[in-house]
């Protein structure tokens, strides 16, 4: 009598197994159709060939579930969610001095939340209607993706998978940066083409592995990455000598090393740059008007300082300009009655100005020569000034 | 043996209407659950299809041929392999971890389990210590801990710690001797091992019997083994050395030959050992403590000294009682080495956050990531759940 229930038990233990079998191929099935239906010939040549389909197909079968699809009805833009909700969202860095960093007191500071408080200022007019979501590197674009954030504002390079498969869309780069090289200043290398057979400490999810490898690759040299989840156990991985070098973006190379505790002088960051890091805000695809919002608060900025309005005077400008004498920054200013349609109030660029200030000030106050960091304006300089800054006419 | 096999004619008269007919509402109920639990998996996987296609998001594996673009620690991974091979050696390194570190768990934990149950007082507290300790700490410190205040204090390249020309320890990794094959003789040796080991089996089923024939001490195990031994060395005398050692050696900036084995790697394994272990331990001290005390007794009495109680009376009856909840514990530390992303330990979970981050789809990754634990873990269980079998089998 008593095997009876044991056999039973195991007859049972075997449907299981199947059944989670089944579930799986199931899912599996799906995934398969899925893949099947959506299958061009371009597949297996790029990231950035696929998603234009999806996109055609998405908008088709979309249009009666959501107007996604018409950009001109203002009711679905997340401009008006964010201006109803009456706060930015913002997804940003904690860890990066100068760029975006958690304050003793437990606020945040740097380039990147200057741009986000920017946005607030922009949209709803006040510079501190601001909620700030530290996101790792890894996870920055899934928020993004999930609605977690509006904008992300989180030193991210602007590259053609994130813009098409990853479905995050990108303003003007606000920062030109480079990936470069940190060493010990007692390691003897003092050229990349030094460095072989070297360990090399990366950050996780970034796309300088990527950059990396590619230098490497085409300098001949073997090396091993390590890729770390953090930048803090990884600068305890670079001080053990657990790595030879450590790589990242020439300005976050700067930061880290200006607050290194052995003293900056301890490590150098060596001449070459490797990559174009054009940084800048993301927004999700298929938004056009919240990304045009969010685009003209970024070059705001760069007008300001190209007609030297800053945060000091554009209160006494607002008052003193002559609409028929300078018009264009009349029209800038918000008084000539001009309205671009952007679905930003008249005067969002004097918000802006006077609440964060224009492109300069902010450069200056987070990452300028005056600062920890000490970066030139070099390549992030107006194109009046030889740099590459070249804002749209407003 | 059940009320429906005894239902008489006169029961199926009376029965009651189907809405409150125990039978049909426990069917109903069940088919009613699954239709809900189908109907949510759909809901689920059709809103994310959905959103993954308004967000222009690509929804398939295609990606799974695309290169790689960067290699991976400790391996000899190419940048260019397709990026299904990076997660191949993702799974390869948990189970690099999980394998190896199960055997020492296991081991570990039954010396432990066993002590704390010794009559000698030192080594009975030593044991408790050592569970109480590692059980209450959290692996990801643990493992944190190893690795940076441990691994990461040791010299660096240049000042290694050595054992002789064999063996090296410092930052980058432990460097052990490998073994070297020559191209002609190696295939012949192996046919050489083979042979050896069917010696071995005979000669111990040869001891078995006679064993169990005459009464007299089979000692088939240490017999068995100097066989093998012997052939073996022969074999390699006689066939000019087929096997030779390659020993580490430092070589620039890094090290040329022997094997290697990442700090991080290091740290994963000996922080999730000794956790588990601890787990372990209990596990076998509760076994212990669950074999009826007239066991004990009686191998007393039989003149049984203490180690040969353990050996034949005790211990393979604990085991028995241990096996499911060890399999349990088996499953947690191959589930933990997931905790090595943060010390950038390349196992899947890594290594798809990684691809991730390097502009491939989360959700599929994910996927993937889940499908490689959960196979890994559905293995371990169908194995214990086996072993768990025949044991129990043998039970009246």
């Amino acid at each position: 009598m008593k095997t009876i229930p044991n056999a039973h038990k195991r007859r049972w233990r075997s449907m299981r197994l199947v059944a989670g079998g089944l579930v799986l191929a199931l899912a599996l099935a799906a995934c398969a159709d899925e893949d099947a239906e959506v299958d061009d010939p371009g597949t297996d040549i790029d990231d950035a060939d696929d998603p234009d389909v999806d996109i055609d197909d998405g908008v088709e079968g979309e249009e009666g579930d959501d107007g996604e699809a018409a950009p001109a009805d203002s009711g679905d833009s997340l401009l008006n969610t964010v201006q109803d909700r009456g706060a930015v969202v913002c997804g940003v860095n904690d860890a990066v001095p100068g760029f975006g960093l958690t304050t003793e007191d437990g606020d945040f500071e740097g380039f990147d939340i200057d741009f986000c408080r920017a946005i607030a200022a922009a949209v709803i007019g006040d510079a501190d209607a601001v909620e700030l979501i530290p996101l790792t590197a890894e996870a920055r674009f899934t928020a993004l993706q999930s609605g977690e954030i509006d904008v992300l504002v989180r030193n991210t390079t602007w590259t053609a998978a994130r813009d098409g498969g990853e479905g995050g869309a990108f303003t003007l780069p606000t920062f030109y940066d480079g990936q470069g090289m940190m060493v010990r200043a007692d390691s003897g290398i003092s050229s990349i083409d030094d460095m072989e057979g070297a360990a090399i400490c990366v950050l996780s999810g970034t796309t300088t592995e990527l950059n990396l490898e590619t230098e490497m690759a085409s300098r001949g040299l073997s090396y091993e990455a390590a890729t770390f989840e953090d930048n803090d156990t990884l600068q305890e991985a670079f001080i053990a000598d657990r790595c030879d070098g450590w790589t990242s973006d020439r300005s976050q190379l700067a930061a880290i090393r200006s607050a290194f505790p052995d003293g900056p002088d301890s490590v150098s960051v060596l001449d070459e740059v490797i990559s174009k890091e054009p940084l800048g805000p993301a927004v999700r695809d298929g938004d056009s008007q919240w990304l045009d919002a969010v685009n003209w608060t970024v070059i705001a900025t760069m007008i300001g300082e190209e007609f030297g309005v800053d945060s000091s005077n554009v209160n006494d400008l607002v008052e003193s300009v002559d609409v028929d004498e300078q018009p264009a920054l009349a029209r800038f200013l918000g008084v000539a009655g001009f309205d671009p349609g952007l679905g930003l109030p008249e005067d969002f660029a004097v918000q802006v100005i006077s609440q964060v200030g224009n492109y300069a000030e902010i450069f200056e106050r987070n990452v300028g020569p005056d600062t920890g960091l000490g970066l030139e304006r070099e390549q992030n300089a107006l194109y009046t000034d030889g740099g590459l800054h070249y804002p749209p006419p407003y | 043996m059940s009320a429906s096999t005894e239902t008489s004619p006169s029961d199926r008269a009376h029965r009651p209407p189907f809405w409150r007919d125990v039978r049909i509402i426990r069917i109903a109920l069940q088919v009613g659950f699954l239709v809900a639990v189908g109907a949510l998996l759909f809901w689920l996987f059709d809103n994310l299809t959905v959103n993954l296609r308004v967000l222009g998001i690509r929804r398939d594996f295609g990606f799974l041929d695309q290169p790689t673009g960067v290699p991976i620690l400790g391996s000899d991974f190419r940048a260019q392999s397709p990026i299904r091979d990076a997660l191949l050696v993702g799974l390869y390194n948990i189970l690099r971890v999980a394998v190896p570190g199960i055997l020492t768990a296991l081991v570990i934990g039954t010396l432990v389990g066993v002590g704390r149950l010794s009559t000698n007082w030192l080594v009975r507290r030593a044991a408790g210590i050592y569970v109480e300790v590692l059980r209450n700490v959290p692996p990801l410190v643990m493992l944190i801990f190893f690795y940076i205040a441990v691994l990461q204090q040791l010299p660096a390249q240049a000042d290694s710690i050595t054992a002789g020309p064999f063996a090296l320890l410092n930052v980058r990794g432990v460097y052990l001797p490998s073994i070297q094959l020559s191209a002609g003789p190696a295939p012949v040796f192996f046919g050489v091992l083979g042979l050896a080991l069917v010696a071995a089996i005979v000669l111990g089923v040869l001891r078995t019997r006679r064993f169990d024939a005459t009464g007299q001490p089979h000692r088939r195990v240490p017999l068995g083994v100097l066989l093998f031994l012997g052939i073996a060395t022969l074999g390699w005398l006689a066939l000019g050395r087929p096997l030779g050692l390659q020993l580490p050696v430092i070589e620039g900036r890094g090290v040329d030959g022997g094997y290697r084995m990442i700090p991080e790697q290091a740290a994963v394994f000996i922080a999730l050992v000794l956790y588990t272990s601890s787990f372990i331990a209990e596990i076998v001290r509760g076994s212990i403590q669950a074999v009826a005390k007239g066991q004990t007794e009686a191998s007393n009495a039989l003149g049984l000294s203490g180690l040969q109680r353990l050996r034949f009376v005790v211990l393979p009856q604990a085991l028995r009682i241990a096996t499911p909840s060890a399999g349990n514990e088996f499953l947690n530390l191959t589930k933990n080495v997931s905790l090595g992303v943060f010390v950038a330990y390349p196992e899947l979970l890594r290594i798809g956050r990684q691809a991730v981050g390097n502009g491939f789809p989360a959700p599929q990754l994910l996927f993937i990531v889940s499908a490689g634990y959960l196979a890994l873990s559905l293995g371990i269980s169908l194995f214990t759940n086996l072993a768990n079998r025949r044991l129990q089998l043998s039970e009246r």
